[in-house]
């Protein structure tokens, strides 16, 4: 599996170092694979390079976790009252597909270019993601179970904590995990059209100055973050949920 | 586990309430005014090209720093984020090109002019920008524009205006040309490609281009007026009225900046590397804008007579003594 995917990468690079050699494509605007890497090379030693990964990965996370938590607490408090979720329907199906950069002039108005217009971005875009998983998990549970927790008199508390919570929490996860690519792609996003700082802010800069290896090296780097951040979100999953039955088959195989 | 979910969510909880206590912080001490002997934080809207070289330059040389002036830069992909945000107070200060400018008074907007930023440099054929055309192209001459396809960062602006100028100069009907809107990073791609029959390019677009062998066939800041007027820094009325002092001494820094650049072309072009990623032959070969100290009224009101033909400002008439005193 692993030999089989490496040995594809080896012929994307083969392909990618050769083709600009071609009459096919000009190498000005697609450089060979080793010109693009000694750009990305020269890159790792610039310190604004690191800064501008910091703030990218300060911008994605911070954006996740409020998205997450907010997603969460709003999912739980809405997906367990039904005349709220009922009433709440209609808005949320009004909101969501509303997309994350058509609120780029209004983060602009509000905070200028600095690391608020990001988390607008980012946490608008996620919030929903998460949301409705959450709705989704919580409207999951199994009314026989339901039914159970309220003749045995357990409260609200209980309820959410024994049976709708175990239920909805493989639905969270899905939802984590989507927001945290989402998350990636609003926070490079508004770097690369607001100017916040960070690797989309840099990706700019490069491509104002005609610097096109520089380009490519960058969006090889945010391509890495992207797969990083999708192999930390399955690992996550597979911890929290090592006890759910789509994680154990997975487990026993090991 | 149910522990483990909780510290996971109390550790997000605190991450995100210091991410806001710092960003609070740093809006407040950006927003605070001009005091006297104390340094006064001043955020700039720029867009990272050649022509706000002297604005690094007199930040390095500490031209602001003397007067109180701590500048902080923030480059923007384009003038669509840095007027709004000088409006909103985000910067207090922003480069723009005078078009735009112009467009922004007519529409209501309220900025004002403070100090000059980038002008022409009169030389017809190696000034700042140019119509470039492939090296076999059929077209000559700015006249020959007409009936063909002619590319621009932004349709209704400064680009289109001077270079309907110099075909109608030349002899031709600008009437005749079609414009397209593309990025100038990607304009020397469009050409090479066919997409397009010529492209009006600023720096450094114009010199890979010409590298690649495009051809010049007209110089529409130099033909539209030598000493044209190509952009400005400027702020909001707002802060224009309430915060005269500090105007000033942006205007005064600048003005020295303007004057240090202007006599140090090569620390100009070296100053690039800090702010853009060109480097090598285009660093070298780039063309340079020229840096007066002062606006030229004269080529701004000629500007603005051809905005008006192009019928950009919606049958308004830009108040250039207004806008640039």
């Amino acid at each position: 599996m692993v030999v089989r995917g490496l040995a594809g990468l080896a012929g994307l690079l083969a392909v990618l170092e050769v083709l600009p050699r071609t009459p096919l494509v000009s190498a000005d605007y697609l450089p060979p694979a080793s010109t693009i890497g000694r750009a990305f090379w020269h890159l790792l030693g610039e310190g604004t390079f690191w800064s501008a990964l910091g703030d990218t990965l300060t911008g994605w996370g911070t954006g996740l976790a409020i998205a997450v938590l907010a997603g969460v607490a709003a999912g739980v408090v809405i997906g367990s009252v039904p005349v709220l979720r009922a009433a709440t329907a209609s808005t949320i199906e009004f909101l969501r597909p509303i997309p994350s950069v058509a609120l780029i002039p209004v983060a602009v108005l509000l905070y200028g270019t600095d690391l608020r217009s990001k988390l607008l971005l980012v946490v608008y875009a996620s919030f929903w993601q998460v949301l409705v998983q959450v709705l989704a998990g919580l409207q999951d549970a199994d009314p026989v179970a339901q039914d159970t927790a309220r003749s045995y008199r357990l409260g609200t508390w209980g309820r959410i904590r024994y049976v709708l919570w175990p239920t909805a929490l493989p639905y969270v996860m899905t939802g984590v995990r989507l927001a945290a690519t989402v998350a990636l792609v609003l926070a490079v996003t508004a770097e690369l059209v607001i100017g916040a700082p960070g690797l989309g802010q840099q990706l700019a800069v490069a491509q104002t100055s005609g610097a096109v290896p520089e380009v490519y090296a960058l969006v090889l780097t945010t391509g890495l973050i992207g797969v990083a951040v999708n192999l930390a979100a399955r690992a996550v999953e597979h911890r929290v949920l090592h006890w759910h039955q789509s994680q154990r088959g997975e487990s026993q195989a090991r | 586990m149910q522990r483990r979910i909780l510290g996971l969510a109390l550790a997000a909880v605190t991450v995100a309430g210091v991410a806001g206590c710092g960003s609070s912080d740093s809006a407040s001490s950006a927003a605070s005014p001009a005091g006297d002997g104390k340094t006064t934080q001043v955020t700039v809207g720029v867009i990272p090209i050649v022509d706000v070289a002297p604005l690094y330059l007199g930040q390095k040389r500490g031209f602001f720093g003397s007067r109180g002036i701590e500048l902080k830069m923030v480059t923007a992909q384009g003038g669509a984020a840095i007027i709004p945000g000088v409006v909103s107070g985000q910067f207090q200060f922003g480069f723009s090109n005078t078009t735009s400018l112009m467009l922004a008074q007519t529409k209501g907007v309220p900025v004002k002019s403070v100090v000059n930023g980038a002008a022409s440099n009169g030389k017809v054929g190696a000034d700042v920008t140019a119509v470039l055309v492939k090296k076999d192209s059929s077209i000559k001459s700015a006249k020959d524009l007409a009936g063909h396809t002619v590319a621009v960062n932004t349709l209704q602006n400064i680009g289109d205006t001077t270079v309907r100028e110099s075909v109608r100069k030349d002899g031709g009907d600008p009437a005749e040309v079609k414009f397209v809107e593309i990025p100038f990073d990607q304009m020397p791609a469009a050409l090479d490609g066919g997409r397009v029959d010529a492209a009006w390019m600023g720096e450094p677009a114009q010199t890979i281009a010409k590298a690649q062998g495009a051809r010049a066939v007209a110089s529409p800041f130099a033909e539209t007026d030598p000493n044209l007027t190509v952009a400005t820094y400027f702020t909001s009325t707002k802060i224009a009225q309430q915060n005269p002092d500090l105007v000033k001494k942006f205007n005064e820094a600048m003005t020295e900046s303007l004057k240090y650049a202007s006599e140090h072309p090569d620390e100009a072009r070296q100053i690039l590397t800090t702010y853009t990623k060109i480097s090598g032959d285009v660093l070298t070969k780039l063309t340079l804008p020229n840096w007066p100290a002062q606006v030229d009224t004269a080529s701004l009101e000629k500007l603005a007579g051809l905005g008006e033909q192009d019928g950009i400002f919606g049958g308004k008439k830009p108040d250039i003594g207004a806008l640039f005193s």
